[in-house]
């Protein structure tokens, strides 16, 4: 089946954006329908460009645009709602979901619930929810619906998770029983609590950040996450 | 059509200006060969010239061919105040407005996570520098207001405070001789959260 030609107002966000020659940007854009994909945002940029201020990440809109493939054109773009913005110490998480969706997504492959999570991260990044626990349970719901799941209940032998007893995550074999100073153990609780998406213990979410990026790290394949290294430049620059 | 060698070369090297494709370089070369030769020598001195000798200000990182560019140098402006620009271009726009007779310091781009654009890029070692020299009051973080510009300007704004000195953002609001009603919404909340009281 085709797709259609053009498309009409339907709900994205701005990943990331480029300038074109002078007065015109290159989209990311991610949309619950049609997936990931870049659009030429002709004339919006500069002065005169109605669009500009709209086209900015963290926005829900709704875009139209026209064409097929790698070559659509923005034809127009809305405001979809009066969406908090993210606070600007938040914005750094913000980018950092961006650029998950941009290594982790594949182009034109819609996925509905992952656009949900991430509107629901967003929302939540925006009013009160907390940062960390925000970003794991993302992270979780993200390597579930491209395919990496998590196995938490269970060791890679199959044994059923102790709560008690210390485990090495290991994303192709999944959690391995291990001594409590082994490096990169996790407490057994901390497993079952990610399985039940609990994060407010501070040593839950200590050990969820660890088994995720062990996960997340398998994923992207050796290729290294930009913000992850420019939040590491700038945290000793904030007050403590 | 083949040009020959040094029209080649001309046309090719006019392609660097933004905005000028084939087309355009192709009118501007046939321009300053027919009709104003002058021009083109001055052209090339020009640029010639500024290409050696104009590197960035030591203390603002404004383009600059002396060491210390005259607004960091000048006697008359105020000291106290720092204004953070993401631009040369913002410098030019702040000052052409006359109303701020403050220090500059131009960062030359903003964070931009994605790109790898970060702390080391923007020169915020050289910025912490300049604010442990003393003799700064306050600290006004003029980066656009897009969301990479609200980043830098929060991480700025928190160097400032550790530094214990006063940072302030730029207003961002209605445009002057604007109309409410074609102001996009972010902006209006924006300039309801910073309203400012008639006295």
């Amino acid at each position: 089946m085709k797709e259609a030609r053009r498309v009409w107002l339907t709900p994205a966000y701005v990943l990331h954006h480029h300038a074109y020659r002078e007065t015109s940007r290159i989209v990311e854009a991610f949309t619950a329908d049609h997936g990931r994909l870049s659009l030429f945002a002709r004339g919006a940029a500069g002065p005169k460009a109605r669009l500009a201020p709209l086209l900015r990440p963290f926005q829900r809109l709704l875009l139209s645009w026209s064409g097929r493939g790698e070559a659509c054109r923005l034809v127009d773009a809305e405001l979809d709602g009066p969406a908090p913005a993210l606070p600007p110490r938040r914005l750094m998480s913000g980018f950092y979901l961006n650029e998950l969706l941009l290594k982790l997504t594949v182009r034109g492959d819609p996925n509905p619930a992952i656009f949900e999570a991430y509107a629901g991260t967003l929302r939540a990044l925006a009013g009160d929810g907390e940062e960390a626990a925000s970003l794991r349970r993302f992270e979780k719901r993200l390597l579930g619906e491209i395919g990496y799941g998590l196995q938490l209940t269970r060791t890679g032998e199959g044994r059923p998770i102790e709560p008690t007893m210390y485990y090495r995550f290991q994303p192709d074999k999944g959690p391995e029983a291990c001594v409590a100073d082994a490096p990169g153990a996790v407490y057994g609780r901390s497993l079952a609590d990610l399985a039940d998406d609990l994060l407010e213990d501070p040593r839950s979410l200590r050990d969820a950040k660890r088994v995720l990026r062990a996960a997340l790290d398998a994923c992207l394949d050796g290729r290294a996450l930009a913000t992850r290294r420019i939040m590491a430049g700038l945290r000793p620059r904030e007050r403590g | 059509m083949k040009y020959t060698p040094a029209l080649a070369r001309l046309i090719e090297a006019l392609r660097c200006l933004p905005g000028v494709g084939p087309k355009s370089a192709q009118r501007m070369a046939f321009h300053l060969l027919e009709r104003d030769r002058d021009g083109g020598r001055r052209l090339g001195q020009a640029l010639a010239e500024a290409i050696e000798s104009v590197g960035h200000c030591e203390r603002c990182r404004m383009l600059s061919e002396e060491r210390v560019c005259p607004i960091c140098a000048s006697e008359s402006r105020n000291a106290g105040l720092l204004c953070v620009v993401e631009s040369p271009a913002d410098v030019v726009a702040i000052e052409q407005s006359g109303g701020f007779r403050g220090h500059y310091f131009v960062l030359m781009g903003h964070l931009s996570p994605l790109d790898g654009v970060g702390p080391a890029e923007l020169g915020l070692d050289e910025f912490e520098r300049r604010l442990a020299a003393g003799g700064i009051a306050e600290v006004i973080l003029a980066t656009n207001p897009t969301a990479e510009g609200e980043a830098t300007a929060h991480y700025l704004g928190e160097i400032a405070l550790r530094h214990g000195l006063k940072a302030s953002r730029i207003a961002h609001g209605v445009p002057v001789g604007g109309e409410l009603e074609y102001v996009d919404g972010g902006t209006l909340a924006h300039a309801l959260a910073g309203r400012t009281a008639v006295t």
